[in-house]
């Protein structure tokens, strides 16, 4: 098999409000935020439930199982990539690559995995590669 | 539901030439858009005492281009804002003269869209940096439009059967419209087999699937009825107007609701409203056509077709000069040029007035031949409502209904 050749991944901006979440990407854990009010989880993280209105959101770990809800492949780069959302197991919808595998073979519905890949110089990001 | 139906108008139109290196500067370019737009109502600079623009960081300012036409003004505003602006400011300029601060709004566009900063450019011609939540988008490449309503097209392929022949279709309609058009940039008639035979952009858009970058100035003149009345060309009255009207979540759009449904969906109902009437009713229409695609999801959004059958309703030759309900009829941002939707306003203010600038000797004074035949005639016949549908990113949208 040969050497894929991967995009660089520019480092992701952590703030206060994100540093949970890159903290646990760099552990090798996906969270999700949750609302305490009402249980539905939600992401990006924010503040206040989106659903609800509750200020008591709480981090909470994902399977980090799910399935391309709809994807692209950037073909003007000298390294074509797929950009996806991916719908988690948990029902949350996020922003993505799908990645480690033949970017012409992705199909809507497929099921995926996280996986975390190094960036320059920050945290790993999510990413998901067929499961 | 609160309506201004009838009570305010357009009554003045300008553009500069579309070019690929306009070698002007924007403030140049906007004051002879303006200029233009003024003269065409047959007023003064005297007369015009408001002025809104809008823009990215990649512009000149109303205040600075009024002093150049010697024009004081009551009002001035300069919007952030791109697509979907040009409706949103024409209902902002009617409740300026609404609430009595001015009495004539000129409202602008002006940009070297080619020559200095183009969509998703590179070095020198690169936008200004992303700020705020879009930064989470950076380390997955979302950079620039075509990617961002990339997965909201595959989608729609994917749940209704859509195919890229049936939406190159919209570029097909839209290059035989330019090619009546002494304006457009691109006047070559394209076909289906043209667009999907061109290279990949992004997936699913080739490259003839996404619009030309432009450099160009626009401008449309809005007043009272009253007003318009007293105006050189025949009036054009807004029935409704709707913008910038958005999806939940606007920054996360996909991880609420489904990415298909686009803002028309909350915009339709503000708009037909307002107008009184409904799709059927509207003879021409302006579906912003940054993509083959926008054209198509904003048709069936506002139920110029039943949802999920826009591949077939602009496959059909409904969407052509001399089917029943033709879409950008100058061509559009896919092959007239691409000026953020106000030339798409402005095109159907002169289809409304039946003065269309196509290749007919007698156009400027409503003379046409209906021959829809490449370098000819592009007015549609007795064309009394027209509807423009301003799209910005997936989740962003606005609306206008006009009648003559
Ligand atoms: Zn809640």
């Amino acid at each position: 098999m040969s050497v894929r050749e991967e995009r660089p991944i520019p480092a992701p901006p952590v703030n206060p409000e994100t540093r949970p979440f890159w903290d646990a990407a760099a552990a090798g854990r996906l969270l999700l935020k949750r609302c305490a009010a009402c249980t539905q989880p939600h992401h990006y993280p924010r503040v206040i439930c989106p659903f609800c209105g509750s200020d008591r959101t709480e981090w909470t770990e994902a399977t980090g199982r799910g399935t391309v809800y709809s994807y692209s492949v950037f073909r003007r780069a000298p390294i074509p990539y797929a950009i996806a959302y991916v719908t988690l197991a948990e029902g949350v919808t996020m922003m993505t690559n799908i990645v480690d595998c033949d970017v012409d073979a992705i199909r809507i519905g497929q099921p995926v995995r996280v996986v975390f890949k190094p960036t320059e110089g920050g945290p790993p990001v999510p990413m998901f590669t067929p499961a | 539901m609160k309506t201004l139906r009838d009570r305010y108008g357009i009554v003045g139109v300008g553009e500069t030439e579309y070019s690929r290196g306009s070698n002007r500067t924007t403030r140049a370019m906007a004051v002879e858009a303006v200029r233009k737009a003024i003269l065409d109502a047959g007023l003064t600079a005297a007369d015009v005492d408001g002025m809104m623009s809008y823009q990215n960081g990649d512009s000149t300012p109303a205040n600075w281009v009024a002093p150049d036409l010697g024009i004081r003004l009551n009002f001035y505003m300069d919007v952030v804002g791109g697509g979907s602006s040009t409706e949103a400011l024409i209902g902002l300029a009617m409740g300026a003269i609404e609430a009595g601060m001015c009495s004539t709004v000129a409202i602008f566009r002006s940009m070297n869209g080619y020559s200095e900063f183009r969509i998703g450019g590179t070095g020198v011609r690169a936008a200004q940096p992303v700020r705020g939540l879009d930064l989470a988008q950076v380390p997955f490449g979302m950079r620039s439009a075509g990617q961002n309503f990339a997965l909201t097209f595959m989608r729609h392929m994917y749940e209704y059967g859509t195919t890229s022949e049936q939406v190159a279709h919209v570029k097909v309609a839209h290059s035989k419209h330019a090619s009546q058009n002494p304006k457009a940039l691109l006047k070559e008639r394209v076909t289906v087999e043209d667009v999907v035979g061109s290279r990949w952009i992004v997936k699913p858009l080739h490259l003839l699937d996404c619009c030309l970058e432009t450099d160009n100035a626009t401008c449309l003149i809005v007043t009272s009825a009253e007003r318009a009345r007293d105006c050189r060309p025949r009036p054009v009255y807004v029935m409704g107007v709707a913008g910038r009207v958005n999806k939940p979540r606007t920054d996360f759009h996909w991880a609420h609701g489904p990415i298909t449904r686009v803002a028309g969906h909350y915009a339709r109902d503000i708009v037909f409203g307002q107008a009184g009437i409904g799709p059927e009713d509207v003879d021409v229409t302006g579906s912003y056509d940054a993509f083959t695609f926008t054209t198509m999801l904003q048709l069936e959004e506002y139920g110029f077709c039943p949802k999920g059958e826009g591949g077939a309703y602009v496959s059909s030759g409904t969407i052509e000069l001399g089917g029943k309900r033709p879409n950008n009829t100058a061509g559009g941002h896919l092959c007239e040029g691409y000026t953020h939707g106000m030339s798409m306003v402005i095109e159907n203010v002169r289809q409304l007035r039946g003065t269309v600038d196509d290749y007919c000797p007698g156009a400027a004074d409503g003379v046409h031949t209906y021959d829809y035949g490449p370098g000819r005639c592009r007015q549609v016949r007795d064309a009394e409502i027209a509807m423009n549908l301003g799209w910005a990113m997936p989740p962003t949208g606005s609306a206008l209904i006009l009648r003559r």
